[in-house]
Formats: structure tokens, C-alpha cells, sequence
């Protein structure tokens, strides 16, 4: 076994990935579908910060704080989330295809959100909480499903039953979904527009339900790292060198659905990110996940940031829907890489 | 047993992937659809106005005229028993008195409140051709958007007579009203009907002050949803040129998801929201007035807003003039007379 130092990344590491996030989420407030002088942005962003007041560029003012940086930073942080999730279940089920959407979670968040805006549930003064609410309770719910389901089958909650149960029941949710929007009448439209995944209208309260969300589920996960190596050797092995198998398995699923409900219900669909972004950075971290979990957090906000820019500027005035963007891109890095990877074999 | 593990996996991924992808494109299919169409649509409308359908004679004889897809249409006599598929030929069919004919409507019809009763059948891309035939109506209007051509083969072997309608702009809506007036046997109705829409029309023409220095923005979709704007070419855009106002997404054919950052730098004038009000939290204009970065915008800081709840400007039907007049109304107070 490696030394504990070295398994982990080192501070200037740290520091590195952070300062390559700040720089992407930087170019992603100063570039825009409206184009500001990036000093005045920058000022603005700099009074925000300080508090300071002083003579700005008033539509600056009216745009950079209000609208663009509680966007970004919800891209960031629903980046950060669904990759996190991605790779935590692609290590904990040792399949590569492994991502909340196969699982059935994401489904059944979107099941849980689909219900609120048909039926029209929401806490007065809160527009997301109804959805949020509902899409978290579903995920949940789904999984207590998946996992009693696959548990009935085979008690020790093997990968392989996971996997087709969610399978199955994902297929199962979105057609209840499906169903949902065929009766839903006149909430038609905006449930398509919301199943496309946009985070247009992200507010500073969205952003800060994600950061509490992926600070705590997300550190629950972070911390499982080791128990997820022991992980990809094999459950029996990892069983034998005393890792409660069980437990770490029920820490990682509830803490992942958790994450992907509030993305989900802040968001939508927003395909592709879980499933790439880990692919993508094992090939720069290793299959380590004391490694691999912490860079999914830079590595997903950064490709997320970098969709959702080119979501907003890409046709101007009109916009992209985010997963439109990510699946494009992301589908098509993720053959660039498969690929060459097979190629080096 | 890995092996078809993996296999499953990957099969279930690229059907995930599949669907994922068919529902965009479907999505952009139908916008460009729909762009592609009007365009189409625009050319055989002026073409249909160079040579204007001769009704024949009421009661004798039967009926022919061009539909709004360049059809000849013969009928053996007025219509008297009508499927109507899109919420605007229902419109029409009520506002010429013919309501009583339909037989059955199409799922999102839902004006005037009478249509409710009358049967309805799927529409648009799910339009199901059995349920049509079963109500054995003698003609069915549809718009060209929701056609194939095996679906009006199936429907014209039932001998059911098939009716394009399909307005894109206000002058197709006239002749849309006077198409289905010469099916009706309603010519006298259609007329006065298409009278009285010009006529509001151009009392809102003449009354407008606007020199276009003034903007205006339409907000489709509220911004939970993801914002969507009425760019040029849509109704709203015609009947905001009419008021002499500016649409700030002019420069955005058809309809369009727009940023919020556009919106507040376009800085409009006056903005109105389609939006349905569902009887609890923010209504659509306090919910507007409520969004950040916002308040700056000169409509929310002079209160002007306007909610149009039942798709006065969105189809094209007789109703058009009402929604024009609420317009004029909210932007230059006080009647149109």
C-alpha cells in the first residue's frame, strides 16, 4: 500500500485546481450572451466582493451580480455534484457506464420534479422548494426502491443487480413522466422546456442549496475515497480487509441521490456530465479515488462552466439548452478518449 | 454473465442516449419546421391572393375553393359536420356562428368555454386518424404543421374531405376565416368578420403613436421554465409594429429561448407575459417584477406590465383584435374608439 502522503493530492495541487477553477469561472462571467467591457465586469465583481461603492457601469451592475454570477456558480456547483456522483458510482459498482441517469436516480428526480410542476405543488414565496422538494423525496425514494428490490434478490446487494434494477426502473420513471406529461395539459410546454435542463433564473438561495448539499453529501462521499478503492478490487476483498461493505455502500447511494435530486430540481436533465468528466480525469489521476473524487469536483465545474458558455453565446440572442451542449460535446471528447486509450493498448 | 452485463449497460446507455437525442432533435426539428412552413406557407398565401377562390352560389351546387396548402377542394354542399383539430379554426368556426357543426375538436382547444363539451380527439403530431374517423365528419380542418400524407390518404379513403388552414401572419388569418366561411356556406359571416377585424386593426393603426422608439417584449415562457421570447414573425411581433412599438427580439426569427442578460440590456419599454396564472404564489407579473437584476428595467420601473392569460396574441384567430385592442389599451390607456 502507498504511503498516506502520496495518495491523496498535495496542497500546491490543490491550490493549482483551484486556481484553474476560479480562472474558468472568471472567462465564464466575463464572457457572456451580452458583451461587457471585462474591466467594468471585473469592477463590479470587486465592489461585490468588498462592498465597496463607487462609479460603475450601471448595466454591468444590473447584469454581472443579479443574473450571470448566481448562473455560473449554480453551473459550477451542479458540475461539481454530478460528476462527484458519477465517479463515486462508477467506482463503488465497478462499471463504467455507471451515472445517476443509469441508475435510475436522476430518473426518478425528474419523476418527483415532473409531479410538482404538473400538479402544481409548491411552497408559496419559494418557486424551486416545491420541485426540490419533491425531485430529493423521489430520488430517495427510488433508491429505497432499486435497493430493496435488488436486496430481495440477492442480499448482499450485488453491483450487478443494482445496475439492472435501476435499469429497469429508470425506464420505469420516465415513462410514469411521460405519462405525467401527456395529461399534464397546459403545463405541457413549460415541463419540455424544463426536462431540456437550463439554469436560466439561478439565484444566490439555488446556489447555496447546492454548496450545502455538495459540502455535506458530497464530503460524506470525498471520505468514503479509500473504502471505494478496496472497492475496485472486489466487494470480497474488500469485505475481507474490513471495509463494512454494506454501510459504505448505503453512505455513497443515499449521499449521491441526495446531490443529484437537488441538481436535478435546480437544473434538469443535464445528461453526460456525470458519465465523462470521471473517464476523463482518470486518465490524469489514476483510478485512485482519493484522487479521482476531489478532481471530479474542479474538473466537472470546469466542463460545465465551459458547456454552458458556449450554451449562451454560441447562437445569440438565443440560448442553447444546456444539454444539448454537454451531451455534444461530451459524447464526443468521451469517443476522443475512449479511443485513444484503446489505441495505447 | 459479465459480459451481458456490460452489454446491457451499454445498450441501455446508447438507448438513453438515443432518446436523449431524439428529443432534441425533435425539438429542433419542429422550430425549423415550423420556420420552413411559414416561409412556404407566406408564399402560397400571396399566391392564393392573386387568385382569390370564387365561392360558387350558396346552397346550390357544390362547393370548390383552394386550401391554405394549395389544394382544390370540392365539396357537395356546405360543411355541416367538422372535426377541427387546432384551437384557431375552432375559434373561427364559433366566431362565424358555425360552433353547432363540430363534431369534434382537437386536445387543446379550449375556446370559447362551449367547445369544451364537444369530443375531442388527439392532435398535432399524435393525431390519430381512427379517432377522426369515428366521429365521421365530413370535412377536417387541420394545419399543415400536423399532416402526413399517408394520414390524409387514410382520411380522404374514409371520405372524409381534408381542409388546410394554417395562418402565419394576419392576412392568413383572413384568409383562413374566409376559407372556412366559403366550407361553411357563412360567406356574409366570413366577410363581416374579416371586416371588423381590419377595421379594429386599423382604428389601432391610425390611433398608435408610436414611432417605434418605444420597445416591447414578450415573454412566452416564464424564466422557471427557461425564458422564451416572440421574436420577428410572430403574431405578436405583427400586432406590436401595429401599436408603433419595437420588439426588442426582433433580430430573432420565430420563437426563441433568450437570456435573461439580453432582456436587461434591451432595457424594454413594456412587457407582456403569456404566461397561465394557476391561482397560488407570485402571479406572472409579480413574479417578473420580483426578478433581480430586473428593477432597473424602464417597464418594471414604470409598472408596465401585462399578463394576457388566454392566447389573445399567440393563435392565429379572430380573436387577434381583442388581444390588439388590450394591447393598445395597456399602452395607451383608454379605448381604441
Amino acid at each position: 500500500m502507498k504511503k498516506r502522503s502520496r495518495e491523496g493530492f498535495s496542497l500546491p495541487i490543490y491550490i493549482l485546481f483551484t486556481a484553474v477553477t476560479l480562472a474558468v469561472m472568471l472567462l465564464c462571467i466575463c464572457v457572456g450572451s451580452v458583451m461587457l467591457p471585462p474591466m467594468d465586469t471585473l469592477e463590479v465583481l470587486w465592489n461585490g466582493l468588498t462592498g465597496a461603492q463607487g462609479p460603475v457601469n450601471e448595466m454591468a451592475a444590473n447584469i454581472i451580480l443579479p443574473v450571470r454570477l448566481p448562473r455560473v456558480l449554480c453551473v459550477a456547483l451542479v458540475g461539481a455534484s454530478l460528476s462527484l456522483c458519477g465517479g463515486a458510482m462508477q467506482g463503488l459498482l465497478k462499471n463504467p457506464l455507471a451515472d445517476g441517469t443509469t441508475l435510475g436516480v436522476s430518473s426518478g428526480a425528474s419523476l418527483g420534479a415532473v409531479t410538482a410542476i404538473a400538479f402544481g405543488i409548491s411552497l408559496p414565496g419559494f418557486p424551486f422548494a416545491g420541485s426540490m422538494v419533491m425531485a430529493v423525496l423521489f430520488a430517495f425514494g427510488s433508491l429505497a426502491l432499486i435497493l430493496s428490490l435488488a436486496y430481495k434478490l440477492d442480499s448482499s446487494l450485488s453491483t450487478n443487480t443494482i445496475i439492472l434494477i435501476g435499469v429497469i426502473f429508470s425506464m420505469f420513471a420516465s415513462s410514469i413522466s411521460s405519462l405525467i406529461i401527456t395529461f399534464a395539459g397546459d403545463k405541457i410546454k413549460t415541463i419540455t422546456f424544463w426536462t431540456m435542463g437550463s439554469l436560466q433564473g439561478s439565484s444566490y438561495e439555488n446556489a447555496l442549496v447546492l454548496l450545502a448539499a455538495l459540502a455535506l453529501f458530497g464530503g460524506l462521499v470525498i471520505g468514503c475515497g479509500r473504502e471505494l478503492n478496496a472497492f475496485a478490487v472486489g466487494e470480497d476483498n474488500a469485505r475481507n480487509i474490513g471495509v463494512n461493505v454494506r454501510r459504505v455502500k448505503l453512505t455513497v447511494l443515499i449521499c449521491i441521490s441526495v446531490l443529484i435530486g437537488v441538481c436535478v430540481s435546480v437544473s434538469g436533465t443535464i445528461g453526460f456530465v456525470g458519465l465523462v468528466t470521471p473517464h476523463m480525469l482518470r486518465s490524469i489521476t489514476g483510478p485512485n479515488h482519493r484522487r479521482l473524487l476531489p478532481a471530479t469536483l474542479f474538473g466537472g465545474a470546469c466542463f460545465l462552466m465551459l458547456s454552458d458558455l458556449l450554451a449562451r453565446t454560441l447562437l445569440n440572442p438565443r440560448e442553447l439548452p444546456l444539454g444539448v451542449v454537454t451531451s455534444f460535446v461530451g459524447s464526443m471528447m468521451f469517443i476522443y478518449i475512449f479511443y485513444m486509450s484503446r489505441k495505447g493498448r | 454473465m459479465k459480459q451481458l452485463n456490460i452489454c446491457i449497460a451499454l445498450l441501455t446507455a446508447a438507448a438513453l442516449l438515443l432518446t436523449g437525442c431524439a428529443g432534441n432533435r425533435e425539438k429542433g426539428g419542429e422550430t425549423t419546421g415550423t420556420a420552413e412552413a411559414g416561409q412556404q406557407e407566406t408564399e402560397e398565401t400571396q399566391s392564393q391572393t392573386e387568385k382569390p377562390a370564387e365561392p360558387e352560389a350558396r346552397g346550390t351546387g357544390p362547393i370548390t375553393f383552394t386550401d391554405m396548402n394549395g389544394r382544390e377542394i370540392t365539396l357537395e354542399k356546405p360543411a355541416d359536420r367538422i372535426v377541427a383539430l387546432t384551437a384557431s379554426d375552432c375559434e373561427i368556426l364559433y366566431a362565424l356562428g358555425a360552433g353547432d357543426t363540430l363534431v369534434g375538436r382537437g386536445e387543446y382547444c379550449n375556446w370559447p368555454a362551449e367547445v369544451m363539451d364537444v369530443p375531442s380527439v388527439q392532435s398535432g403530431e399524435n393525431t390519430n386518424v381512427e379517432q377522426i374517423i369515428a366521429l365521421q365528419p365530413q370535412v377536417l380542418l387541420m394545419s399543415a404543421m400536423a399532416q402526413t400524407d399517408e394520414q390524409i390518404e387514410a382520411l380522404e379513403n374514409a371520405g372524409i374531405q381534408v381542409v388546410v388552414s394554417y395562418a402565419q401572419d394576419i392576412e392568413g388569418v383572413y384568409e383562413a376565416i374566409s376559407m372556412i366561411g366559403t366550407a361553411m356556406g357563412k360567406n356574409d359571416e366570413a366577410e363581416s368578420l374579416v371586416t371588423e377585424m381590419k377595421n379594429t386593426f386599423d382604428q389601432i393603426r391610425e390611433n398608435s403613436t408610436g414611432d417605434g422608439s418605444e420597445t416591447i417584449y414578450f415573454e412566452v415562457s416564464p424564466l422557471e421554465y427557461g425564458l422564451w421570447a416572440a421574436g420577428s414573425g410572430t403574431f405578436m411581433d405583427e400586432v406590436a409594429r401595429m401599436l408603433g412599438l419595437a420588439n426588442v427580439f426582433a433580430d430573432m426569427e420565430g420563437w426563441g429561448e433568450v437570456s435573461e442578460e439580453q432582456v436587461i440590456q434591451r432595457a424594454p419599454d413594456y412587457i407582456v407575459t403569456i404566461a397561465m396564472y394557476y391561482g397560488e404564489g407570485l402571479t406572472p407579473v409579480e413574479e417578473i417584477t420580483s426578478r433581480s437584476g430586473w428593477e432597473n428595467i424602464p417597464a418594471i420601473q414604470n409598472g408596465k406590465l401585462l399578463n394576457l392569460q388566454n392566447d389573445e396574441l399567440s393563435r392565429p384567430g379572430p380573436r387577434l383584435k381583442d388581444g390588439a385592442e388590450l394591447l393598445y389599451e395597456f399602452v395607451y390607456g383608454g379605448k381604441t374608439e
